[in-house]
């Protein structure tokens, strides 16, 4: 009998290559044949998977662990569900794209890896699923051919530094314990403290940074996540950065809970100048940074999908700050925003998806008053949006509740104050996601769209639909997470099904909230469908301004620079970005690769006499040198 | 018929003096006959590897005359396990080959004439025992590798099998004159006997043997700074031609410089000398290899760095790492070789070999472009490659040393290589305009070697069980030097 | 020192032999010329199978050929291995002579010009 575990990743490694080969038969094949087989592993996964259960297996005389904890569970509903959602999304969204099996191949490779990484107990598998994931996901960055040498391969350098920096920390890890399992990791930074592994976390800790876009390491997000088919958007964004969040939370909470306290006294007094307070901070403040320049930047957009692109690099920070925080009330609500983020983020990625295929483009300056053209797509992402701004009663409220309250409980006043800065901010560009894009004026060239077929829709909508069911019964979610925290170390977790509390002694009931919007909302609605009857098409020259008549291409609609003044206010902090910094120093590395190489002159004597060179020195200093 | 080592070098030198004979025959004997004996030799291969693996050793005595007075030959391990990766790659070059030049006879000729004496060479540095021996095979490969690097006429060629002489001059002149210092001193070219009768020899002395042995095989291993001639050499031999040298001329080079640090010599600076030299030969090739727009000079700076990272491999000297090292020389053979053997299709209508010609190629060559992202995924170590354990396998056995500033080089190098293999294989799927170069399309014996190298790749990448007991078993017999001298001196 | 004939002379050829080698050495490495620098090479080569001669060299040894009168008298012999190493040397020297003889040829067909400085499409 074979182990589910190894069942589920041949149907999905399996699966891509029978994508790949069926593609030459007909396109449509590997899409199913993608859904297919997300849709069994993930019902073989739910059904099949008890927590606990693990599996061995030797490979090359390594010892590789496989099995699912509480922990793991929680990351698998993001990587499973929506793998499954987005294959389904994708069949009619990659109708007639070209090279389809090499997408779904790729497609089912990462999601096979992701899969991959959550099932590792052991740093090797780990490992080789985190590269499979990173490869495949290049690939598919790549895939429509755009910037290759800008996006795909500044991704590529990335995650290469990543997975390098983790490499290292993951061979360290072995000099020193002689295993490679996580757990034995975990209990090294245990008995002999946080801060005398220094090194070895700091790599990890990049090597996850990179995938979760933690701020220096962020510049290749935008340009991955935009430029890749928004089928795939919707799973990179929403679930392969948390495989970032993921190891990210191995590392902190593990590492910081079981910490006996004893040591970690111990290496506080002058054993080391860096504890894990140091850590700790640093990554509150870089993940603050990061929700604060996402923000800023996503502001700035006038590409819808940059625009998400740069706020799920903002949401990404927020969750980092969270774990990163480390008291209870802070990780729960981190974890919830991580699942959460990879629902409302997946949905919005797909419903741009949607607008690129019926319209051909995602500039919001280009588009507008698509409401009444597609209205399932704007009720997805109305929704959606509802969640990432953090309002009542949607899902998105709860971890801002949580994190608000988890940071003021601890201290961090300041940290409060930058993430609130930040998610207010964050209203404006949502605004003008919606607005841009779904009302204002419908402009000629969108005239004849139609709403995306109901394969895209489905998803889309379920989604969403999670949003307003987790935000009226968050506990549907705090059970896993408390489950997830209970295995890292983090006991006693209280939540409630419905009603949220602080320690103030005030309590939200969710239930009610939601009916009273519920009521207010269909009431609004019967109210304004009822007065629709009186509304009024007009034109967009029947206008009075000032009893000018507007021309042609005066632009009415306020979509783009409403904010303006506040651009200016926070315009010197889109000065010195990142990006340039880098390239500054790829260009000089350049200089300094062309200046060596210059050593191979391409005369035969110069080489001649380096030999002879090489060979008097090593005569003259044979004695030092040996 | 008793199979032994001595056919390994018997066979192809015979064969490759007498096919212009067989040549009279049948035209097509040119082709067939050096095919049968690459078959014969695998096979030989085969039955040699099997018996080291169950019952150990086989040194072979030649003429008669016994150890140290004789030439002997000896088939352990390791070197048992490096010819056969060498006698299995000529096989598959030839293969892949078979067609080459069809039109015209004469140059196929003396194309499989070199060949042979090449593979020939190659397989008696490896399991030779006596050192002078090493320097006649040593030259064998020279002359026979210096005339095919100018086997094309039209390219420049000639330029870099000059470069190629100039420099291997020198490595013979410094390996003779290693040689006859070391006669004077211990009377025997025996390697055994060398390696027991090295602590009567002043250190000083030894120092300056060493240095002598070091640069001339230092020269064959390509490292830096010895290493002019390979980027030239690699990039204008024909393109089986830079396979064989990669998987088979340099692993000579590299086999003999390790034989004589770990069997020869007991000097305790020269693992550090090995790991500094390594180091620096990854560092120059790898940052020379990212600014080229030359597909086949880039393989070749790629494939010096990897030879340095080989050397930093056996450097570092613990079992582990030289089974690392091992691992790595045997993934660099067969990834090598599928990434020259592919990319010289890619390229071949291309006179310049410009990386910018191979645009989108991946349409019209899919199997071949393929096959030539494997192979760059494979040796940048990729997981699930082959690439990817020997790597894992170096730097576990760094950590363990503790070498963590290593480590930490050798991963900033992979990197770079990450960088210039990706931009290859980004503009073989998604250039930007489709290039106007007609590709030539590879004959089916041709793509059949492509795909048997990429199933290896791919087999030894998630299953990496198939080739590590024989690794392990090299590795083990590389370190043991005691057993070495025993085996070959038994009254001792 | 000087004083003996046989000292002298075996001096005398380990002084050659290292004046053949750094001579051909400066051929190799300064000659522009290719054809003077594969007459350097050759000359380094003679230099080395000079000195392989000489360090063979015993004093007052006869011949090393073994015939049972010979055996019987166990007279003083030259060593016999360098001179078999000599051989060998001498012909794959007369072999790599002759390769780079004919790809000098080459190169000035293909280049017009026989100076290495110049010939140097291949570099970097």
């Amino acid at each position: 009998m074979m182990n589910t575990y190894i069942l589920i990743l041949l149907i999905l490694f399996g699966g891509a290559f029978a994508a790949y080969f069926l593609n030459k038969l007909a396109p449509i094949l590997s899409g199913l044949t993608a859904f297919a087989a997300t849709t069994i592993a993930t019902i073989l996964f739910y059904t099949q998977v008890k927590i606990g259960s693990q599996v061995q297996l030797t490979i090359g005389g390594i010892n590789l662990e496989w099995g699912i904890n509480a922990y793991s569970w929680l990351f698998s509903f993001i990587v499973l569900g929506l793998g499954t959602l987005a294959s389904l999304y994708s069949i009619q969204y990659m109708q007639n794209k070209e090279r389809q099996g090499y997408f779904y191949l790729n497609f089912l490779l990462s999601i096979g890896a992701m899969m991959g990484i959550l099932l590792s107990h052991d740093f090797v598998s780990f490992f080789i699923f985190w590269e499979i994931m990173t490869w495949s996901s290049f690939l598919i960055v790549i895939y429509n051919g755009k910037d290759v040498k800008k996006i795909g391969i500044k991704y590529m350098i990335f995650s290469a530094i990543g997975a390098y920096a983790m490499l290292m920390s993951i061979v360290m890890i072995f000099a020193e314990t002689k295993s490679f399992l996580i757990s034995d990791f975990i209990n090294l930074i245990s008995t002999t403290g946080f801060s005398n592994h220094i090194l070895m976390i700091t790599l990890l800790l990049i090597g996850f940074g990179v995938k979760a876009a933690v701020m220096p390491l962020h510049v290749w997000a935008v340009g991955a996540y935009s430029n890749s088919p928004m089928s795939y958007t919707s799973v990179f964004s929403g679930a392969l950065s948390k495989m970032g969040i993921y190891g990210f939370g191995i590392v902190m909470l593990a590492a910081m809970t079981y910490v006996s306290p004893t040591i970690s006294e111990n290496a506080g007094s002058g054993y080391s100048i860096i504890s894990i307070e140091v850590i700790k901070i640093i990554f509150q403040w870089l993940g603050a940074i990061t929700a604060i320049m996402g923000t800023l930047y996503a502001l700035k957009q006038t590409d819808a999908k940059k625009l998400l692109a740069y706020s799920s690099i903002a949401q990404l920070g927020y969750i980092i700050t969270g774990i990163a925080v480390g008291t209870k009330l802070a990780v729960m609500s981190a974890l919830f925003l991580a699942v959460l983020h990879g629902i409302f983020k997946g949905t919005l990625f797909m419903a741009v998806g949607a607008i690129e295929r019926q319209t051909g483009t995602t500039d919001m300056t280009k588009i507008s008053g698509l409401i009444r053209k597609m209205p399932w797509t704007f009720i997805a992402s109305l929704m959606s949006i509802i969640a990432l701004a953090g309002i009542p009663p949607l899902a998105g409220f709860v971890p801002k509740w949580l994190l608000y309250e988890g940071l003021i409980t601890s201290g961090h006043y300041f940290l409060v104050i930058l993430l609130f800065f930040s998610s207010t901010a964050a209203f404006l560009y949502c605004y003008r996601f919606l607005f841009g894009l779904f009302l204002g004026q419908e402009e000629e060239e969108t005239k004849n769209v139609k709403e995306a077929p109901a394969s895209m829709v489905i998803p889309m909508m379920f989604l969403a639909g999670l949003t307003l069911v987790f935000g009226t019964y968050p506990g549907l979610l705090f059970k896993p997470i408390a489950n997830a925290m209970e295995f890292v170390g983090m006991h006693d977790v209280t939540w409630n099904m419905t009603v949220l509390s602080n320690v103030w002694g005030d309590t939200v009931s969710l239930n009610l909230v939601s009916i009273a919007i519920f009521v207010i909302f269909i009431s609004a609605a019967l109210f304004l469908f009822k007065g629709m009857r009186g509304t009024r098409y007009v034109t967009t020259k029947d206008i009075s301004t000032s009893g000018e008549i507007p021309t042609e291409n005066e632009n009415l609609t306020y979509q783009l620079d409403f904010f303006k003044p506040f651009e200016r206010a926070v315009a010197p902090l889109y000065k010195r970005t990142m990006d340039k910094i880098y390239n500054a120093i790829g260009e000089s590395l350049e200089a300094v690769f062309d200046f060596t190489r210059s050593i191979y002159t391409g005369n035969g004597q110069t080489y001649a006499i380096y030999v002879i060179v090489f060979v008097v020195i090593l005569l003259i200093f044979k004695d030092s040198i040996f | 018929m008793v199979i032994s080592p001595v056919h390994y070098i018997a066979v192809p030198l015979l064969a490759a003096f007498t096919i212009p004979l067989f040549a009279k025959i049948h035209k097509e004997l040119t082709r067939i006959i050096p095919g049968i004996v690459l078959i014969y030799l695998t096979y030989v291969s085969y039955v040699l590897m099997s018996k080291v693996m169950t019952t150990g050793p086989i040194v072979e005595i030649i003429a008669g005359w016994k150890a140290p007075w004789g030439i002997n030959l000896v088939y352990n391990g390791f070197s048992g396990f490096i010819a056969s990766l060498m006698s299995i790659m000529g096989l598959l070059i030839w293969i892949y080959s078979y067609k080459f030049k069809k039109v015209d006879d004469e140059p196929a000729l003396k194309f499989y004439i070199l060949f042979l004496m090449m593979v020939a060479g190659s397989i008696g540095i490896t399991i030779t025992g006596d050192v002078f021996n090493m320097f006649v095979f040593l030259e064998i490969v020279g002359i026979t590798s210096y005339s095919l690097t100018a086997f094309y006429r039209g390219r420049d060629g000639a330029e870099a099998a000059f470069k190629y002489l100039l420099i291997g001059s020198f490595a013979s002149v410094f390996l003779l004159l290693g040689i006859l210092l070391l006669y004077t001193h211990v009377g025997t070219l025996n390697m055994a006997q060398i390696a027991e009768r090295m602590h009567t020899i002043p250190t000083s002395v030894k120092l300056s043997i060493f240095v002598m042995f070091a640069v001339a095989l230092g020269i064959e291993a390509e490292m830096f700074p010895l290493n002019g001639w390979a980027p030239d050499a690699y990039s204008q031999a024909p393109g089986p031609v830079g396979a064989a040298f990669s998987g088979i001329v340099v692993k000579a080079g590299v086999y003999a410089l390790i034989r004589i640090i770990f069997t020869l010599f007991d000097i305790e600076g020269s693992l550090q000398f090995l790991i500094v030299m390594g180091l620096i030969t990854m560092i120059i090739a790898e940052v020379s290899a990212i600014r080229q727009t030359n597909l086949k000079r880039m393989l070749a700076y790629s494939s010096i760095g990897q030879m340095g990272v080989v050397l930093i491999g056996f450097g570092i000297g613990t079992t582990e790492a030289i089974f690392a090292a091992i691992f790595l020389m045997f993934n660099h053979a067969i990834i090598k070789g599928l990434l020259f053997l592919s990319g010289s299709f890619l390229v071949y209508n291309d006179d310049k070999k410009q990386i910018a010609s191979l645009s989108r190629f991946g349409k019209k060559l899919p199997v071949v472009s393929f096959l030539f992202a494997l192979g760059a995924f494979a040796i940048v170590g990729f997981p699930p490659f082959a690439g990817f354990w020997s790597k894992l396998y170096l730097l576990l056995a760094a950590a363990d040393k503790n070498l963590i500033f290593l480590i930490a080089i050798i991963l900033m190098v992979s990197v770079v290589e990450v960088i210039y293999y990706l931009r290859v294989v980004g503009k073989l799927y998604f250039g930007k305009e489709e290039s106007k170069i007609e590709p030539k399309k590879p004959a089916f014996n041709s793509l059949i070697v492509m795909l048997i190298l990429g199933a290896i790749i791919i087999l030894v990448g998630v299953y990496p069980d198939v080739i590590t007991g024989f690794i392990h078993n090299a590795a083990d017999t590389l370190s043991d030097k005691a057993t070495y001298i025993s085996n070959v001196l038994p009254s001792l | 020192m000087f004083g003996d004939y046989q000292n002298v002379v075996t001096m005398s050829v380990y002084g050659s032999s290292i004046a053949l080698i750094l001579i051909g050495l400066y051929g190799v490495l300064i000659k522009k010329h290719l054809m003077k620098i594969v007459i350097g090479l050759s000359v380094v080569d003679s230099g080395v199978n000079l000195m392989f001669v000489a360090v063979g060299y015993i004093k007052g040894g006869t011949a090393p050929i073994f015939s049972p009168s010979v055996i019987d008298s166990k007279p003083l012999m030259v060593d016999p291995v360098p001179q078999a190493l000599v051989l060998t040397a001498i012909v794959i020297g007369f072999a790599v002579t002759a390769v780079a003889l004919s790809l000098v040829i080459r190169l000035f067909k293909h280049h017009n010009t026989a100076r290495i400085d110049q010939i140097k499409s291949l570099k970097w």
